[in-house]
């Protein structure tokens, strides 16, 4: 069944280069500013105007023209091929049975056409995501669907399994490997705000605000030339993490998970569970009453290439922690999961968990009792923090390195800390102030753990 | 400066020639910030009205500092040290703040050799060892550019032999 060669939509090289046709109009408006408008369309002028425009305007035309007609794509039993560009010609080919994801992406403009972007993750040691853009959002998510269930197919040597096990109902025929089970439902908006509004930044911006509003009160008005940066800062800040975090949700499918969100571009995102290198969960300060957590992961090959974390649950209840996790790190090494988690969450030492002795009292009054690490036969745990409390997860296979400190403070009281290393982020297991010869198991333990694998 | 509950693990230590060179760079280091700290001197001398604590202050404290590091130096270069064991590299190094990086052969990435002019001078280099997390990178300095090559390619055929991926 393999298919001719089709196009993109014709729509794409607007979507690709409207910043042309607004940049032609940001020139011609700044080289007739003098002009008023009726001089603008009058007589000879006005003729020139338009004959000049026309031919720009062509030439852009005719260079979307042929950016479409050389932009092609085709589906065979086994590759995806893509290919682009009438000078410098493309031509990019995946294997469908090495395809892990495919990402579906809608940039602003994009969005307001009803167009979509298919974004290929392939395991084949190529640094470059294979790209396909755009077509119609419907044709995007059927394209998707057959590409996976192809993928799945080829993968398990059958035919592609009609409504899959894991994947749905009778009565939810969609694609399989599309929509997976819910886990992580839409996020309401109104606990989206109050969670972010709860978080130290907001905090600190409504501070500033306050002592701003104060000055300019107390007929100090140069006090407002301060109020620009901090509200660009703030500003950048708050949409970042509304972009990131608006309509989200996150549904487990046979490959990992997959999360979809976006304020004005949305994205999707498939994080196969082998790609996760470490995990985060963190608890803000003023969260912890209202039991709200955060998970974010260390993944590598998301198709970002930043050496950052990706967002996998922007706030929710233990439950939902609990189900998450299940899906990237199915196996803890422990037979109470959610009871370990629990702890993991909170203070204590069950489950064996090791915490700092008393003689770090003095140096963390606050935190002592809370630090502290457990190993288990995959993974290490260790939890920190005071106010906001911080539980990382990182499996043995995925540590790059391990470091031990010790401060003077520390050797004073028999202390010392060791911290686990994985790629793909910054997300870090950290055994803060523990006593010294347990660091040093810990330590020769997780060195030999990294080297076994 | 072996703590005494580490395990008995041999260290090579660094070139003992790398004292020179971190003793010059200490040098370079106090001579410029002895210059700014002595311009309030020198403005007083040359008949600016200064207060007299602009004057003395801010030399004793640069003094004080440089030498607290100076004694500081050959204990920082004594502690610097690493150690090839079976599956893994390690390296330690810090007096007051001690620390040991651990680096498994088989997460190795690449490994960068680098000198700088005074180091060229003692013959020395300086050896970087990078893995695919930014924070797991072990660098040891001051050691003899022979010895640095040799150690270099001894880790890099290590690291192909136990080559994981991520």
């Amino acid at each position: 069944m393999s298919g001719p060669w089709q196009r993109v939509h014709p729509a794409s090289p607007f979507v690709h280069g409207w910043l042309a046709i607004v940049g032609l109009i940001y020139v011609y408006y700044t080289n007739t500013d003098e002009l008023s408008w009726s001089e603008r369309f009058e007589g000879p002028r006005l003729g020139w105007t338009a004959a000049i425009g026309s031919a720009a305007l062509l030439v852009i035309l005719v260079f979307y023209a042929l950016s479409w007609y050389f932009t092609r794509y085709r589906l065979s039993e086994t590759h995806v091929y893509v290919n682009s560009g009438m000078l410098f010609r493309s031509q990019k080919q995946a294997r469908i049975e090495r395809v892990q994801a495919i990402d579906i992406a809608q940039p602003l403009v994009a969005r307001l056409l009803g167009l979509a972007e298919l974004r290929f993750d392939v395991a084949d040691g190529s640094d470059s995501v294979m790209r396909l853009a755009f077509l119609k959002k419907a044709d995007a998510h059927r394209l998707r669907g057959v590409i996976l269930d192809r993928a799945h197919a080829a993968r398990h040597g059958s035919a592609p399994p009609a409504p899959g096990p894991q994947t749905g109902t009778a009565d939810h025929p969609a694609p399989a490997a599309d929509t997976g089970q819910l886990i992580v439902s839409r996020v309401p908006a109104g606990r989206l705000l109050g969670s972010l509004l709860l978080r130290i930044p907001t905090i600190v911006g409504l501070l500033f605000a306050l002592f701003f509003a104060v000055m300019v009160l107390l007929g100090n008005a140069g006090a407002l030339a301060g109020v620009i940066p901090a509200l660009l800062g703030f500003g950048g800040w708050l949409y970042k993490e509304l972009n990131n975090s608006w309509n989200f949700t996150a549904s487990n499918t046979d490959t990992g998970l997959r999360i979809s969100r976006g304020l004005a571009d949305t994205r999707q995102q498939s994080i196969p569970a082998g790609r996760v290198q470490a995990v985060k969960i963190s608890a803000p300060a003023l969260w912890r009453p209202l039991g709200w957590y955060r998970i974010e992961v260390n993944a590598l090959g998301l198709g970002e290439g930043a050496e950052s974390e990706t967002l996998v649950m922007p706030v929710g209840d233990f439950d939902s922690v609990c189900q998450v996790m299940w899906i990237l790190l199915p196996d803890l090494g422990v037979n109470e999961q959610r009871a370990v988690l629990h702890t993991a969450l909170s203070t204590g030492a069950h489950h064996g968990f090791t915490t700092s002795p008393a003689s770090a009292r003095l140096i963390s009054p606050g935190a002592w009792r809370h630090q502290g690490y457990l190993h288990t036969d995959t993974v290490l745990i260790t939890r920190y923090g005071w106010l906001a409390r911080v539980a990382s997860f990182i499996p043995h296979q995925r540590i790059q390195g391990v470091t031990w400190h010790q401060g003077p403070l520390e050797r004073r009281r028999g202390l010392a800390g060791v911290r686990v290393h994985s790629a793909g982020g910054s997300i870090m297991g950290y055994a803060h102030q523990i006593d010294s010869r347990q660091a040093l198991e810990l330590f020769e333990a997780q060195t030999h753990r990294a080297a076994e694998r | 400066m072996e703590p005494k509950d580490m395990p008995p693990t041999d260290f090579t230590a660094v070139d003992p020639a790398y004292f020179k060179v971190r003793l010059l760079t200490w040098l370079a280091n106090t001579a410029l910030y002895l210059i700014i700290a002595l311009v309030p001197l020198g403005l007083a001398l040359f008949g600016v009205q200064v207060p007299r604590w602009l004057v003395v202050l801010p030399p004793l404290l640069v003094l004080g500092t440089a030498l607290w590091a100076l004694a500081l130096i050959r204990r920082r270069v004594r502690a610097l040290g690493y150690s090839e064991r079976a599956e893994d590299l390690v390296v330690r190094s810090g007096v007051l703040f001690r620390k040991r990086v651990v680096i498994p052969y088989g997460r190795l990435q690449y490994v960068e050799m680098s000198s700088g002019p005074l180091e060229r001078r003692y013959g020395l280099c300086r050896l970087t060892v990078n893995t695919a997390a930014g924070a797991a990178t072990a660098v040891i300095p001051g050691i003899p550019a022979r010895e640095g090559q040799q150690l270099r390619e001894r880790l890099v055929a290590a690291g192909e032999e136990k080559m994981i991926g991520l």
